[in-house]
């Protein structure tokens, strides 16, 4: 058998149009995941019944089910209730999303529980509210415990977006896919696919073991 | 006008969801298998002085551990099977994908559960006269196997969750089976709504398991590695 590339390199325009579909919905879910995890967060953290039950209720329900089963029920099933389509990159986007906002609300209620509670009494001595506090004194201090756990979650969401092409996003493996049965290549489309991927998240990985390392020394 | 739910039909297909969630357990049940085997042949080597040994694994577990298991998948389904000239079912490219992907995982559990283990444990051993290989069965393993508990159970609830993955080589699990009744019943809110309610009901339950094992090592006093 003879490696043959030259097959994958005639279609670098179809690469970039897929790198680009995954990097756009990297962006998009990890804005979206990470801020709505936030107030998901928010609510777990809270004493009030009223956001704490639901809050664990979309915790539980959208970590202990499948992300792909997630996105094919809002590609599927979801549109059957509402009065339009859904587009794939909104399927894909709300099933990630979602997922990612459930296992990033449980980083930052541990990162917020993890800071000292004189943190809380020094900034109520101030005369903040618990507002103040949170955005000005606790969330700061938190949010530097929690960078390595998060940016383990911008990596978890980068490899997820490889699950929109079940519902035939245009990202880089659905290009893969077209490339491989376009030119009978599939053992180089589906490498150059795996190595482009690499190239991406190596820099990510090897970042999040600084954060890790750093964050072990300084506590 | 209001939808008008109707689960019967998709009630009428309970034997073909039952057989995609045996298949989805199967799938689980041999890659966690594989997976925790391997994941240890991996853990040692990496962990050994001999840099021909340790680079190699170390190179398996970042490339697995840094690729999509998508991306793998499609590999292992469509290109490796021209490159060594055998035929692959979707079964055994899931089964071989997921053992790797989560031995990478479990390779770096076993690796911390062993690197926590004191000093002290590895002097007395070999002390009492052990050779390495009988240190790391007898003393060290059996210490370190205890404290990586839940971070197995973690892994091993990632793992079913990632099997889904297989439905994209059409391998009969239960997600693909949903498909498939979905398709012929024309009801699809139905069916992905009871195939997301029983891969729930399924791993909520291992979580809870794996949660009281895991208050349970904290309140033996059981330090544990993550």
């Amino acid at each position: 058998m003879r490696w043959d590339f030259a097959s994958v390199f005639d279609n670098t325009d179809a690469l970039l149009v897929g790198a680009v579909g995954t990097l756009r919905i990297f962006a998009i879910c990890l804005v979206l995941g990470l801020s709505l995890g936030l107030i998901v967060g928010l609510g777990r953290y809270s004493r009030n019944r009223l956001l704490h039950i639901p809050a664990t209720i979309f915790v539980e329900f959208f970590r202990n089910t499948p992300v792909l089963v997630q996105i094919l029920w809002f590609y599927f099933a979801l549109p059957i209730l509402l009065p339009f389509q859904i587009s794939p990159l909104a399927a894909a986007s709300l099933g990630i999303s979602l997922n990612s906002a459930a296992f990033s609300a449980e980083i930052y209620r541990g990162g917020i529980q993890s800071i000292e509670t004189g943190q809380w009494d020094g900034a109520r001595a101030l005369g903040m509210r618990w507002g103040q506090a949170m955005r000005r004194i606790i969330l700061p201090q938190a949010l530097k415990r929690m960078l390595p756990a998060l940016t383990n979650r911008a990596i978890e969401i980068f490899k997820m977006s490889t699950l929109a092409s079940a519902v035939a996003y245009v990202e880089l493996l659905q290009q893969g896919k077209l490339i491989a049965s376009l030119n009978y290549n599939p053992i180089e489309a589906y490498t150059a696919v795996a190595v482009i991927f690499f190239v991406f998240l190596w820099p990510l990985v090897q970042f999040s073991y600084f954060l890790e390392r750093r964050l072990r020394r300084d506590e | 006008m209001a939808y008008q739910w109707d689960f019967s039909p998709v009630l009428a297909n309970a034997p073909l969801l039952a057989q995609g969630l045996a298949n989805t357990l199967k799938v689980t049940g041999t890659a966690l298998v594989c997976g925790v085997a391997l994941g240890l042949v991996l853990a040692l080597l990496r962990l050994s002085p001999r840099r021909f040994l340790s680079w190699p694994a170390g190179f398996v577990i970042e490339v697995f551990r840094t690729t999509p298991p998508l991306v793998q998948l499609f590999w292992f389904f469509f290109a490796l099977p021209i490159l060594v000239g055998i035929e692959m079912t979707p079964f055994v490219a899931g089964a071989v994908t997921f053992s790797i992907q989560s031995a990478s995982f479990f390779a770096e559990v076993f690796r911390a559960g062993i690197q926590s283990i004191e000093r002290g444990q590895w002097d007395g051993a070999r002390a009492i006269g052990m050779r390495h290989d009988q240190a790391l069965r007898r003393i060290i393993l059996p210490q370190a196997v205890k404290r990586m508990i839940p971070a197995f159970m973690e892994r091993a609830i990632e793992l079913m969750k990632t099997t889904t993955l297989i439905a994209t080589i059409s391998y009969a699990d239960l997600l693909f089976a949903a498909n498939e009744v979905s398709q012929k019943t024309f009801r699809p809110l139905e069916t992905y709504t009871v195939v997301a309610l029983i891969y729930f009901v399924v791993i909520f339950l291992a979580s809870q398991v794996a949660r009281l094992v895991e208050l349970r090592l904290a309140r033996s006093g059981e330090s544990t590695v993550h």
